[in-house]
């Protein structure tokens, strides 16, 4: 039987998103598992809504689980959930109105919640985080150096690495290669080769663009939510 | 033109005179510190007064940055419960000591110092905590001096020196994505790189008690691992003189690293 985990990121309070890939899902064989990979709430709108879902599933829904993104940290930062760490990363790039914005969008009911959110997952030999292993706001995407990816894999041991930060959906795949290493030292010279051990990283997407991942065969799914397109259309082995 | 790199002298002058008078004898006048002038030993002004009056270009070590910023770092390096108390109390007790111009001295260093395509750092481009060992992971190894832009790395932290060659690197990847389904094959060629460890002055860690550093020929990039043996008893006595923990001075005896079992194995730091 086909188990399927669904990825999900950068919903940032949209509610009406996050209901049509609700529906996508429940029309989707096999999907065991929600991941909703950060980026629940942003500045554009109220946010209040969306997390009630979260937290309180409807009936028939598959039940999220929820890590927290750039836009929480900064958020959660903001509200002093940071130690004396502020939203310098968004007042930075956006200005000091977007962290006003972002304040206005969550009602503070909400804050304990979102601080209890751990920073990533591990499933099987997968991790499932919103940037990367280095940081929340590592950006990831298909043009990054490959010696990167692999030590942002490497940090974790794992295989593969879903991550929404780039907001892009690909999955590039270490196919091969290798590196010479020579230690010298006051014992002498050891002579070291490493193969690069087959991974991949996955950009799962953001908004209405969303992943799906079949744990048996290690396939990717990029979908987008409302849309007729079936997992057999984009699926990649 | 021959420089030499030092590091970790760990509040041991008898040491630190010792490699400074060898590095003298050979005419060497360019001389870099990789932090870490204090802890563990008994005389952390003496060395940082020594530092300062011959000008040596130094950054940042990770206990040089505890003394100022507090114990907020994390020390999971620690290899027991048991020694990171014990390196609390030397924390204690170089506070308690440091005159407060040397602790702005300390807190005036940078993390980094670079000339050309030279990088120096005490623990690596990350952060002054994080230990690159020679046999780490070397694609992990290349990319923390590739990153920060270096031909060559020189680190210290360790208290091992070693000199690490990166070459013939390669990555083959695959990509797809939504936009465009078809496998797009490439190859990634790897610079050759190196990360030069020049162990430690102070407090060495790799089997002998002789302090190490290492002088690198910028004109040919060789590099070479020196020892310089000093007077050891003279830093084991004033240690205990001192009331730092006797363990201190038993391993500077030896020349490697004491650890008792940890009491909880599975201690993760949180902090």
């Amino acid at each position: 039987m086909i188990e399927r985990w669904a990825l999900v990121s950068g919903l940032r309070g949209d509610l009406e998103t996050y209901d049509l890939i609700q529906r996508d899902l429940k029309k989707t064989r096999g999907v065991t598992a929600l991941f909703v990979l950060g980026d629940l709430v942003g500045p554009e709108r109220n946010c209040d809504a969306l997390l009630d879902r979260l937290k309180n599933p409807h009936r028939g829904d598959l039940k999220p689980d929820c890590i927290y993104g750039w836009w929480e940290e900064q958020l959660l930062a903001e509200r002093g959930f940071r130690g004396e760490r502020k939203a310098d990363a968004l007042r930075l790039s956006q200005g000091e109105d977007a962290v006003s914005a972002l304040l206005n969008t969550v009602n503070p009911s909400h804050l304990k919640w979102l601080a209890s959110l751990q920073f990533g997952f591990i499933e099987l030999d997968c991790a499932l985080i919103h940037g990367s292993s280095s940081d929340v706001g590592d950006n990831l995407t298909s043009e990054t150096s490959p010696l990167i990816l692999l030590d942002r894999l490497t940090r974790l041991n794992v295989n593969r690495l879903f991550t929404a930060r780039s907001t892009k959906q690909f999955h590039l795949e270490l196919t091969g290669g290798g590196i010479n290493s020579q230690v010298k030292d006051l014992n002498g010279k050891r002579e070291q080769q490493q193969e690069v051990p087959k991974r991949s990283v996955i950009g799962i997407g953001a908004g209405l663009n969303y992943t799906l991942y079949d744990i048996g065969s290690d396939k990717t799914h990029f979908l987008t939510a409302g849309s007729k397109t079936n997992p057999k259309g984009k699926g990649f082995a | 033109m021959n420089h030499a790199i030092i590091s970790c002298l760990h509040a041991n002058l008898p040491a630190a005179e010792a490699v400074l008078n060898d590095i003298d004898r050979q005419g060497i006048d360019t001389i870099t510190c990789l932090g870490d002038l204090v802890g563990y030993g008994p005389q952390p002004n003496e060395v940082v007064e020594l530092i300062r009056k011959r000008g040596i270009a130094t950054c940042q070590g990770c206990w040089d940055e505890d003394i100022i910023d507090g114990l907020n770092a994390c020390e999971c390096s620690y290899p027991s419960q048991l020694a990171e108390r014990r390196g609390h109390l030397a924390h204690q007790w170089t506070d308690d000591q440091l005159t407060d111009e040397n602790k702005s001295f300390l807190a005036s260093l940078p993390t980094s110092l670079r000339r050309d395509r030279l990088l120096f750092v005490h623990g690596s481009p990350n952060s002054q905590h994080e230990y690159l060992l020679p046999d780490m992971d070397a694609f992990a190894a290349l990319e923390r001096v590739e990153t920060a832009g270096a031909d060559i790395l020189f680190c210290g932290h360790t208290h091992q020196p070693y000199v690490r060659e990166l070459r013939d690197g390669s990555i083959r990847v695959r990509l797809q994505n939504a936009d465009h389904g078809n496998d797009q094959g490439e190859e990634l060629t790897l610079p050759m790189r190196k990360i030069v460890n020049a162990g430690s002055v102070g407090e060495p860690r790799h089997g002998s008690t002789n302090a190490t550093y290492v002088i690198h020929n910028d004109a040919t990039d060789e590099v070479e691992i020196k020892e310089v043996a000093y007077d050891v008893g003279r830093t084991c006595q004033a240690i205990v003189e001192a009331g730092l923990p006797k363990v201190f001075a038993w391993r500077l005896s030896h020349g490697f690293e004491f650890a008792e079992q940890a009491e909880d194995a599975s201690h993760v730091c949180e902090r």
